[in-house]
């Protein structure tokens, strides 16, 4: 292994040991004593790549959003209909959730624990979705009257049942909740009924 | 020997038994720490910060408490009982649901925006405060959710709505509350009242009576 690539692969360590041990024991409960014993690295190591543990909590938070985010957008690219845009990205999400669920703790359920810069820069995050559902307001003939605040109400509840199965720690259930959570997201847009055919869809898949 | 048992104090300057003052103690301190959680965050605060919010000696802190978890814990109590009152109240004067909800949610909201020490401790600091404490605050949002499960009587489709329904819609309200508090801006909570009101009212009486309602003066 090169150089670079050595220290590429220490830092993506330093990252995912911060991942686990924020999930395992919340991010008061995470120190960078266990941090560097669990990634197997040096405490030079760490400082090298990391201010302190909140910088390094931050990072993990940018990278995590970061691929998550492009799973979402390119799951999303791929369809034609918004509505089936939004099943599609929903799907990614929560697969995505599925198979990282220590990832999923401690980036969603422990950003509110992690002081008020992680608050802000989760906050910051969470804005990337708007642009993913405001297309749906074109679709509402009564689109002038939704709310401002519907695409921020919507990602808040789905972020809730995200964050109850991972405290839960019942995170395949988001499997089964997908159908409905789809039609939660869609019917301010398009109504009951359409909303309900894709949900009946997903469920079907 | 029990406090109670101690009887009322000589009745000196200030006429108050040994309970009411001990109790009035309790109350000072639950606000207390309300105001230095506000300003500190809970895992920064102090004893010395919230004993000197409550201008009570920290003997009479450990008196009532055994740390700064269960005072914590004491006041979020306080709180959410409160929520659920205005809640039960709003449910028991409404002369149907919908109006029922209408008043749950303009009580709450307007309880939040003049309380914003208490809404940031009730949203935003039971997440930060321990396992036992956003424990709490998922049950006591879990709480909201029957009452807003009647809904369901007045919907005229035939199919029923998904099961999950109302653990989503209080879900994303709470959320939205708290990220709006943690954004220091819980003294605009009351804003939300419309946007709040014709989420709620949406998927049991379709998007045109719940704007209806939403719109309609108190």
């Amino acid at each position: 292994m090169s150089r670079t690539a050595a220290a590429a692969d220490q830092r993506r360590r330093i990252l995912e040991a911060t991942a686990d041990l924020v999930a395992e024991q919340g991010y008061q409960g995470a120190t960078i004593e266990t941090i560097v014993r669990r990634a197997k690295v040096g405490y030079a190591t760490f400082y090298k790549n990391f201010e302190d543990k909140q910088q390094c909590y931050l990072e993990l938070l940018d990278a995590a959003y970061g691929v998550t985010f492009h799973r979402v957008q390119r799951a999303y690219d791929r369809e034609q209909e918004w509505p089936d845009k939004v099943a599609a990205g929903l799907g990614a999400l929560f697969e995505n959730i599925v198979a990282h669920p220590n990832i999923g703790r401690a980036c969603l359920v422990e950003a509110l624990t992690a002081g008020p810069e992680a608050v802000a820069r989760h906050e910051e995050l969470l804005k990337q979705f708007r642009p993913l559902l405001k297309p749906g307001r074109e679709l509402n003939p009564r689109r002038a009257e939704l709310p401002d605040t519907l695409e921020d109400t919507l990602t808040g509840g789905v972020l809730w049942v995200i964050n109850q199965r991972l405290i839960g720690e019942e995170t395949k259930a988001l499997r089964s909740l997908l159908p409905e959570t789809i039609e939660f997201v869609l019917r301010p847009y398009v109504g009951e009924q359409v909303a309900a055919r894709e949900a009946e869809l997903a469920a079907s898949n | 020997m029990g406090e109670e048992e101690l009887g009322p104090l000589p009745a000196g300057r200030h006429g108050f038994s040994r309970e009411q003052v001990a109790h009035n103690q309790r109350e000072r301190l639950i606000a207390g720490l309300a105001t230095a959680v506000a300003e500190h965050g809970y895992n920064a605060v102090t004893i010395t910060d919230i004993t000197k919010a409550a201008a009570v000696s920290r003997r009479v802190f450990y008196e009532n408490f055994e740390g700064k978890e269960e005072c914590f814990l004491a006041a979020f109590d306080v709180v959410v009982a409160h929520i659920h009152e205005l809640v039960a109240e709003a449910v028991e004067l409404g002369p149907d649901w919908p109006h029922q909800a209408l008043a749950a949610a303009r009580e709450v909201l307007a309880f939040l925006s003049s309380e914003p020490d208490l809404a940031r401790l009730c949203l935003v600091e039971s997440q930060s405060a321990g396992p036992a404490a956003a424990k709490r605050f998922r049950d006591a949002v879990g709480e909201l959710v029957p009452p807003l499960e009647q809904g369901r009587e007045e919907r005229s489709a035939e199919r029923p709505l998904p099961p999950h329904t109302e653990e989503s819609t209080i879900g994303a309200l709470v959320s939205l509350a708290g990220r709006k508090v943690a954004a220091g801006e819980a003294a605009r909570l009351e804003d939300l009242l419309p946007d709040v009101t014709q989420f709620i009212l949406s998927p049991y009486l379709g998007p045109d009576e719940a704007e209806r309602l939403a719109r309609e003066p108190v």
